[in-house]
């Protein structure tokens, strides 16, 4: 309605066909004209001359293929300078994207994941599935200037390690960041999934106007990264913002970590899922999110009690580091008002009321996808470092 | 509902089968629930496919009980098995290489206005199936040679889809698979899941059965030779019951996996 004069004019008919166009390629990683004008339900000299367009306008890029033995011009979105891969190497998921230093993403794909999945298979399947979507989108292992990877555990940043033992099953011991650059051939970066999330919202997401912010993950394990004053804070040896390893039962169940009744014990996805077996069975951690939306009486309850005891250990957080918004991502934030609703109030009850602005409680604006766009920044990030690397720009930095 | 304590979608009691001398499945039984994704794994010749058969209407077995929802029947053909609402895939798909996308999900069972084909009304369903599957086929005209095996395997699942099943019964789906295309057939596992169908996900692979699947049935020597949760059962269990390290005395119960816990 907000559409001035010219709308179903000539000139608003092909912007919304180069919007269609241009959306079209990036839903698809790369397309044929021919594929495009399929997809899109225009005619393939409309493609054509929209293509041409917008190549001279540097937004996408050409290059000729073949397409059931004939010639074919393949279209994809432009990459400035280079690509990036961030993976999020979650509990139950495989993200994988590619993206570029405009942090546009060009290709996207995910692929669920045994509980407990094992090492060797996993960082197998990521070193393929790269290697297949950059066959998707035209490109090669050398337009990469480097993998991001983020993990379910604490990683010391410099070794590239996971630095708590018995977090990930099989996992310890393993130089993570030098197996996987091995396979895949480009510098890869590790870091917690977490402080990635923590990393994307504060760039690109709901805490990019904030210098202080807490990114918390409530996913199948619960966890936090910290942002002060614009940087990450990964602590000495990556243990920043684990609350999930926070004790709050002191009679509470052994951890993975070995400690007892942590946070994980009680609001993990086992801990979840084990509470509501007896009245539904097996379920998911997906599927009780779905239910506690949908207004499932015992789903919801279970998600909201989860928020508020969350929220509690979010409150102490606060009051350490001070933070001015508190960002929720993971799984369990997909449910929304369910479930922020109690862990707000449980957080706000706690805290000193400062005079200034009251401490903001948002849902992550990437959902579920803020930890694997962080990895694609931590890529992006540490192979931008070199490449402004000259001498007076080290010297001043020190 | 999603996992509501309800009666199982298909129930399979004493289910036997002898071909000749061979003895393919002896008092087999197995239960597949609405909203949930059922694996059946064993070694070669365990009776993995032979059972898949008879769901689908394809081998009718010498002895034992068929129930969907509750109630008796029979699977003499495919066809009954269409109008049971149970659509299956075998593992060469069926396809036709010169037919496109949409001509491939009606296959057989094309719709119809008052006077011709409604192809377009076939190709909107078309798009909307391969949307809700979250799809990487781009257009539903492109014909069936022009894609890659993954994708094709992507038709198939989708062609289960028209004429709204209850059960999807998968015969190795991501075998031979690129792990971006398996990628694609979990997704649309998951997919064919929270629409609320009874899965029977036949596999070899144990990554991507545990990846998926919410229960986990060991055939081995067509026998029942273990059930297990997905969410309890170590990948040593499993591996054990397909191998016959591990026995199941009838009525069996796993370690840490009793059968109640299911349904």
């Amino acid at each position: 309605m907000s559409n001035k004069a010219t709308a179903g004019s000539q000139s608003s008919l092909r912007e919304a066909n180069r919007t269609l166009v241009l959306h079209t390629v990036q839903r698809w990683g790369g397309l044929t004209q021919v594929e495009l004008a399929a997809a899109t339900g225009l005619s393939t000299a409309t493609v054509s001359n929209i293509v041409r367009e917008m190549y001279a306008a540097g937004l996408v890029d050409t290059a000729v293929t073949t397409r059931s033995g004939r010639r074919a011009q393949l279209v994809t979105l432009a990459r400035r300078l280079g690509l990036a891969v961030g993976v999020h190497l979650g509990s139950r998921h495989l993200r994988i994207v590619l993206g570029d230093f405009g942090h546009s993403v060009i290709a996207e794909q995910s692929l669920p994941l045994p509980r407990d999945h094992r090492m060797d298979a996993s960082l197998d399947r990521v070193a393929l599935l790269v290697a297949d979507m950059l066959e998707r989108v035209g490109a090669s292992v050398t337009d990469v200037v480097g993998v991001g990877i983020g993990v379910p555990a604490p990683v010391d940043a410099a070794t590239g390690m996971i630095s708590v033992g018995g977090v990930m099953r099989g996992w310890d011991d393993t130089h993570l960041g030098q197996t996987l650059a091995k396979r895949v051939g480009c510098p890869v970066a590790v870091d917690n999934e977490a402080n990635l999330g923590a990393l994307a919202e504060s760039t690109l997401g709901a805490s990019r106007n904030h210098r202080d912010s807490a990114f918390v993950l409530a996913s199948h394990a619960i966890g936090a990264g910290l942002v002060i004053d614009g940087k990450p804070h990964r602590g000495y040896a990556g243990l920043a913002g684990e609350i999930g390893h926070v004790q709050v039962d002191p009679q509470g169940l052994i951890c993975s970590c070995g400690n007892r009744g942590c946070l994980d014990t009680i609001v993990g996805a086992d801990a979840l899922l084990e509470a509501v077996r007896p009245i539904r069975g097996a379920l998911s951690l997906r599927d009780v999110v779905l239910l506690a939306k949908e207004g499932d009486q015992g789903c919801s309850r279970l998600v909201a009690d989860a928020g508020a005891q969350i929220g509690a250990v979010v409150a102490n957080l606060c009051m350490v580091m001070n933070p001015e918004v508190v960002v929720v991502g993971g799984e369990l934030a997909e449910s929304g008002d369910v479930f922020l609703g109690p862990m707000r109030t449980a957080i706000t009850r706690r805290m000193v009321v400062n005079r200034i602005a009251p401490l903001e409680v948002v849902p992550a604006a990437l959902g579920t996808r803020a930890e694997v766009m962080g990895a694609l920044l931590l890529a992006l990030q540490a192979a931008e470092v070199p490449a402004m690397g000259d001498v007076d720009n080290e010297e001043s930095a020190s | 509902m999603i996992g509501v304590a309800q009666g199982p979608l298909l129930a399979m009691h004493g289910i036997s089968k002898r071909f000749g001398a061979v003895e393919a499945l002896t008092d087999v039984d197995l239960e597949v629930h609405a909203h949930e994704v059922v694996a059946l794994v064993g070694d070669n010749g365990a009776g993995k496919s032979t059972l898949a058969k008879m769901v689908a209407g394809a081998l009718p077995p010498d002895s034992g009980l068929i129930e969907i929802d509750g109630e008796a029947v029979t699977i003499p053909t495919p066809a009954a098995a269409y109008n049971l609402g149970v659509a299956t895939v075998f593992q060469d798909f069926a396809l036709c290489e010169n037919l496109d996308v949409t001509a491939n999900l009606f296959l057989g069972r094309e719709m119809h206005g008052a006077l011709r084909r409604s192809d377009e009304e076939m190709e909107r369903i078309t798009r909307e199936v391969l949307h809700r599957l979250a799809s990487r086929i781009p257009s539903a005209r492109t014909p069936l040679a022009a894609l890659s095996a993954g994708q094709r395997q992507s038709v198939a699942i989708a062609r289960t889809l028209i004429g709204s099943p209850r059960i999807v019964v998968l015969d190795e789906p991501t075998a031979s698979l690129s792990v971006a295309q398996t990628a694609e057939v979990l997704t649309h596992i998951e997919r064919l899941r929270e629409m609320g169908l009874g899965i029977i996900l036949i596999s070899h692979n144990m990554t991507d059965v545990r990846a998926v699947a919410d229960r986990i049935e060991v055939l081995r020597l067509g026998r029942n030779n273990g059930s297990f949760s997905t969410q309890r059962a170590s990948y040593e269990e499993i591996i054990a019951a397909i191998t016959g390290a591990t026995r199941a005395e009838p009525p069996w119960q796993p370690s840490g996996a009793p059968l109640s816990a299911v349904g």
